[in-house]
């Protein structure tokens, strides 16, 4: 195995494909998105089979899913939250499956490729400027002008409202790609400090970096959720902004 | 023993406040959340700065490139980056979460009362809607 803790963030093809001069090569990424969505969807249908008033555990996992993300969809987005709930869950889902996938040794971890998350990001921006859009018309663009703005100003603060607004899906992507790529490069660090330590006279101590190790497992665990949600709940809010309209 | 009623209510609720002032009810769950929300706010302020940067230095680049202002344009919106990153983080802190313009606000402070009840009403408003977004 190497000992580069950035090698794990290799794409690999597994089935290699060329299509009219484009590599669509089916990768190990593409793969582990495969296995979130179909993880997903088999945790959601064959969990909620029985349907059973008093749930069994895989009923309740699901259930706790889809309570979480309603509940911070309805918070978000009031009456209207029933429209956006599918789009919100997915986003969050895969998200979630990609973080999580990845804490298995020997797995590959998606979202720690800015491709992933931006491409999740821009689509998140657009269509929450679309909906905007669409509500609103043109008025949308009102969003760029604060309220009892002094005339003089308005360039200035319009083109800082117009950049803020565009750097939303650059820090939503970077966000969750940064944390995932320093989640996993760390616990590679820490790792090979074990290995190099137990070729040395001082082998016991090897056990010193593998022990923080776990305590960093469980830490990569939460930030697995908690990136997770802080992606899934900004999407809430930026509809939320296009929706209503400040 | 004899006791009324109204003796063992008293002694019921006496207790009751002894035991609430002795074992205040356990805060360490939340305690614990508001920490990792925090921290996924902190990581959020960075993010939200240096995002801002990359857009404002990428306009002004496509900008420069496209008008033939070789550095100007790049320099000005760099700067302007700069502040719609502190800008991000002011509303993210502020409880105005991401809003566009200053208008959320806006319903609790009407815009002619806003000198006496400014520094309530802008906190009231802030403060949940910090604590519903985390």
């Amino acid at each position: 195995m190497s000992t580069n803790p950035l090698a794990q963030f290799v794409i690999k093809p597994i089935v290699s494909l060329e299509i009219g001069g484009i590599d669509v090569s089916f990768t190990q990424s593409a793969l582990f998105m495969l296995v979130g969505v179909v993880v997903t969807t088999l945790l959601m249908t064959l969990s909620m089979r029985s349907k059973s008033v008093v749930p069994n555990r895989w009923q309740n996992v699901s259930e706790m899913f889809y309570e979480f993300v309603a509940g911070m969809v309805h918070e978000n987005l009031g009456k209207e939250s029933r429209k956006y709930f599918p789009f919100v869950f997915s986003v969050f889902m895969i998200v979630l499956m990609g973080n999580l996938l990845g804490m298995f040794p020997y797995s590959f971890t998606y979202t720690s490729h800015i491709i992933v998350t931006g491409a999740l990001a821009l689509a998140v921006f657009f269509l929450a400027t679309l909906v905007g859009i669409v509500r609103h018309g043109l008025h949308f663009f009102s969003l760029f002008v604060p309220k009892g703005l002094p005339i003089l100003l308005l360039p200035l603060i319009v083109v800082i409202e117009v950049i803020s607004y565009l750097s939303r899906p650059i820090s939503l992507s970077v966000r969750l790609f940064a944390n995932m790529v320093a989640g996993h490069t760390m616990l590679k660090v820490f790792a090979g400090f074990s290995v190099t330590l137990a070729a040395t006279a001082f082998a016991a101590l090897g056990a010193v970096p593998m022990l923080i190790n776990v305590a960093l497992i469980g830490l990569e665990l939460m930030i697995a959720f908690i990136q997770a949600y802080v992606f899934a709940i900004l999407t809430c809010i930026y509809l939320k902004d296009a929706i209503e309209l400040h | 023993m004899n006791q009324t009623p109204d003796e063992l209510a008293r002694k019921i609720r006496d207790a009751r406040a002894r035991q609430a002032k002795d074992n205040p009810p356990p805060k360490a769950t939340e305690s614990s959340a508001s920490d990792n929300a925090s921290a996924g706010e902190a990581m959020r302020a960075a993010t939200d700065l240096v995002a801002a940067l990359i857009v404002g230095g990428f306009l002004g680049y496509w900008i420069d490139q496209w008008l033939g202002t070789k550095p100007w344009a790049m320099i000005i919106l760099f700067f302007l980056g700069f502040a719609a990153g502190f800008l991000n983080i002011y509303r993210a802190q502020m409880g105005q979460t991401y809003k566009i313009g200053f208008k959320e606000t806006k319903p609790e402070t009407p815009e002619d009362a806003t000198t006496p009840e400014d520094p309530a009403g802008k906190k009231t408003p802030a403060n949940p809607a910090g604590k519903k977004e985390e």
